[in-house]
């Protein structure tokens, strides 16, 4: 069974189809590159399968579970026990350190253990800079703040909407890394991206046009 | 965690948050002031209405028939009735004698100067010392029932001193009609005295008596041929606005009341139940009150507070649109933050109550500010208005509490509102 299924999903703003009955699978473990040109549904793509949105119809099965029709306050605590999010953005909070950031995350599931935390970040190799706010790291740093965070809880799938859109080459293979490393250890990745290099590293590309899938296809150069 | 998030906040956001604690504070300092003013201010509303001169005139039976048949003016038809001096302690004994703030004996000589005019010389007390029967002292007298005199030259006479027997006062148009001033002395005469004495104040009291002398209550009563008396006593007391048991009492007479309305009557600081205690102790007197002003002090009062309820409700209506003002603009500048949050698992409950936290916290530190500022407001206010301090009641701190606490979640109810409709979909990526 896959971890995750969408079948026929549609996501409509006025007379606008941001998704046009899309459906697929993902299994557990796997790692998936979601492309396509901008405005073609990949963002709210991600909001459903990340329980941050409702599609208008179609089933979301995630683990069993049609969590397409569950209430808001299901959905958060969905989002909270199976989801880690990373953002191009990296929104972290300001006034808290690189470590406090991560407790965070561990203070809204279940309890703050800092020692963990501390632990999540020397895996992403920032144990130097757990100290340090936000605005004393740079983008890299702060993506990789971003990574620890949503890796802490031990999600089931960790959702990326365009992870090193923000980055530059070097930090951009710094973050590919830590996915290649996430993958072996059999984390379920899907990643939203413009950039063909962070596309062809995956397992597996679904590119979108116009909210419908345009191909879906297994990636010849991986590994 | 929570705690580290709320440090972690308040020192990013000092400047912020000082904003809205200073918003609470001058609600609070506002609120606290008036409050404060308003559980003192009966006394001092009083006091400073006694100002405006007694409120219950005194004067022998024989001269109140006259004036009330003929309205003969003070002095000509009355000469030869008068008030004992020695029961003016009396006063200070009734049942009400607390409330009687201040009283002064009068009496009337026509005097002779030296140009050969007449003038007249009124005598009374200016800053008179008495022992009262129950140990407790009071000073009273025209330096504290005549407040709105100026003083243009000199000063008010001081009884305490033993010159005073020689001294008097000058109203400012004889003064000038003599070309004397303080300092200088008057030979005065009548039938019945012949003395020099010496000029200490001139006052502008704006009326009749700039055209009088005032002198110390013997002088006049030498003058007078009349040791020993006294021909009116005005006396200021506090009273209890009238209602219709004392419009009653002061109608038909407390005769005409039962037993128990006569007690409650009595038990009352009427203006109409002092006046009738006033009677009681001062032989062959009449004690009538002086109407406008001992209704208006009631009435007065109650507007001034009501005036202060308002003023207190204003602001803290004020402080609570500035606070809502403040707190929506900061959530909507954290809205990125409060998206987050949600997005890794927050619950509606559990941001709502760091948001709010961080908004008490503000709050109370706001409170205890505007506390302490209001204290000094309040003196403020009790110096330049009602010339006194204020006393600090410990009931306002919690009635201040309980304000700041209502005022402060209620101008969090939009920001709260906005933050639970936010969706984290929505601020994350980047839209
Ligand atoms: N809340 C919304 N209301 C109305 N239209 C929306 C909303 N969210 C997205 N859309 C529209 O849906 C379409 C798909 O948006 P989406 O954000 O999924 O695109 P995207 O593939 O992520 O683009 P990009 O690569 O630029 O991030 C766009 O045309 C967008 O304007
Ligand atoms: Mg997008």
């Amino acid at each position: 069974m896959s971890l995750l299924e969408l079948n026929n999903i549609s996501k409509i703003y006025g007379d606008l189809k941001a998704l046009d009955n899309v459906s697929l699978k993902v299994d557990t473990g796997e790692w998936v590159a979601i492309m396509g040109p901008s405005g073609s549904g990949k963002s709210t793509l991600m909001n459903i399968i990340g329980c941050m949105d409702k599609p208008t119809s179609g089933e979301v099965i995630l683990d069993g579970k049609d969590i397409a029709k569950e209430s808001a306050k299901n959905l958060t605590a969905i989002r909270r026990d199976k989801i880690g999010l990373i953002f191009q953005q990296f929104h972290l909070v300001n006034y808290l350190t690189a470590v406090e950031n991560v407790m965070v995350s561990q203070y809204y599931h279940s309890i703050p253990d800092e020692k963990e935390a501390l632990e999540a970040l020397a895996r992403v190799g920032l144990a130097e800079r757990a100290r340090h706010l936000p605005s004393q790291l740079s983008g890299g740093e702060q993506q990789r703040v971003c990574i620890a965070r949503a890796l802490i809880n031990y999600p089931e799938i960790v959702l990326a909407d365009e992870p090193t859109g923000n980055l530059d080459e070097a930090n951009e293979n710094i973050v590919l890394d830590i996915f290649k490393q996430l993958h072996r250890e059999g984390t379920t990745l899907i990643v939203v991206t413009h950039d063909p290099e962070v596309g062809e590293v995956a397992q597996r590309t679904i590119t979108l046009e116009h909210g419908k899938i345009l191909r879906d296809a297994k990636n010849p150069g991986f590994e | 965690m929570f705690l580290r998030m709320i440090r972690g906040a308040f020192s990013r956001q000092i400047k912020k948050m000082l904003m809205i604690a200073l918003t609470i504070a001058l609600g609070a300092s506002l609120a606290t002031a008036m409050l404060n003013v308003m559980l003192d201010v009966g006394d001092k509303v009083n006091q400073e209405l006694k100002t405006y001169g007694a409120n219950i005139i005194v004067v022998p039976k024989s001269t109140s028939v006259l004036n009330n048949l003929y309205e003969v003016e003070d002095g000509s038809a009355t000469a030869g009735s008068y008030l004992k001096e020695s029961e003016l302690g009396k006063i200070k004994t009734i049942f009400w004698a607390f409330n009687i703030v201040d009283y002064a004996p009068f009496i009337e000589a026509q005097v002779t100067l030296p140009d050969g005019s007449g003038a007249v010389m009124t005598g009374s007390w200016f800053n008179h010392h008495m022992e009262l029967p129950t140990g407790e002292t009071l000073d009273t007298g025209i330096q504290n029932l005549r407040t709105w005199w100026d003083i243009t030259a000199g000063d008010w006479i001081n009884e305490q001193r033993d010159a005073s027997e020689n001294e008097i006062m000058v109203g400012e148009a004889l003064a000038k009609r003599l070309g004397i001033t303080a300092g200088d002395t008057l030979a005065l005469s009548s039938g019945h005295a012949d003395k020099t004495l010496s000029v200490v104040g001139v006052f502008s009291a704006g009326g009749d008596e700039d055209e009088e002398i005032f002198a110390p209550l013997g002088i006049a009563q030498e003058f007078a041929g009349a040791e020993g008396f006294c021909s009116s006593i005005e006396v200021s007391a506090l009273t209890t606005p009238d209602n219709e048991l004392a419009e009653k009492a002061a109608r038909l007479g407390p005769g005409s009341l039962s037993v128990s309305q006569y007690e409650t009557w009595y038990c009352t600081a009427y203006v109409s139940s002092i006046c009738f205690q006033i009677q009681e102790v001062i032989t062959d007197s009449v004690a009538s009150p002086v109407r406008q002003v001992a209704e208006s002090e009631g009435s007065i009062l109650e507007k001034t507070e009501l005036l202060m309820v308002l003023i207190t409700i204003l602001s803290l209506i004020g402080s609570a649109l500035g606070i809502t003002n403040l707190v929506t603009a900061s959530v909507m500048e954290r809205s990125n933050e409060i998206g987050l949050l949600k997005a890794i698992g927050a619950t509606d409950g559990r941001i709502s109550a760091l948001i709010l936290s961080e908004i008490m916290i503000t709050g109370i530190v706001g409170a205890v500010i505007g506390y302490f500022a209001g204290i000094g407001f309040a003196q403020i206010i009790g110096r330049t208005v009602f010339q006194s301090s204020i006393e600090m009641k410990l009931l306002v701190i919690p009635v201040v509490a309980v304000l700041v606490l209502a005022v402060t979640l209620a101008g969090s109810i939009p920001a709260i509102r906005m933050l639970l409709r936010l969706r984290p979909a929505e601020v994350l990526h980047g839209r």
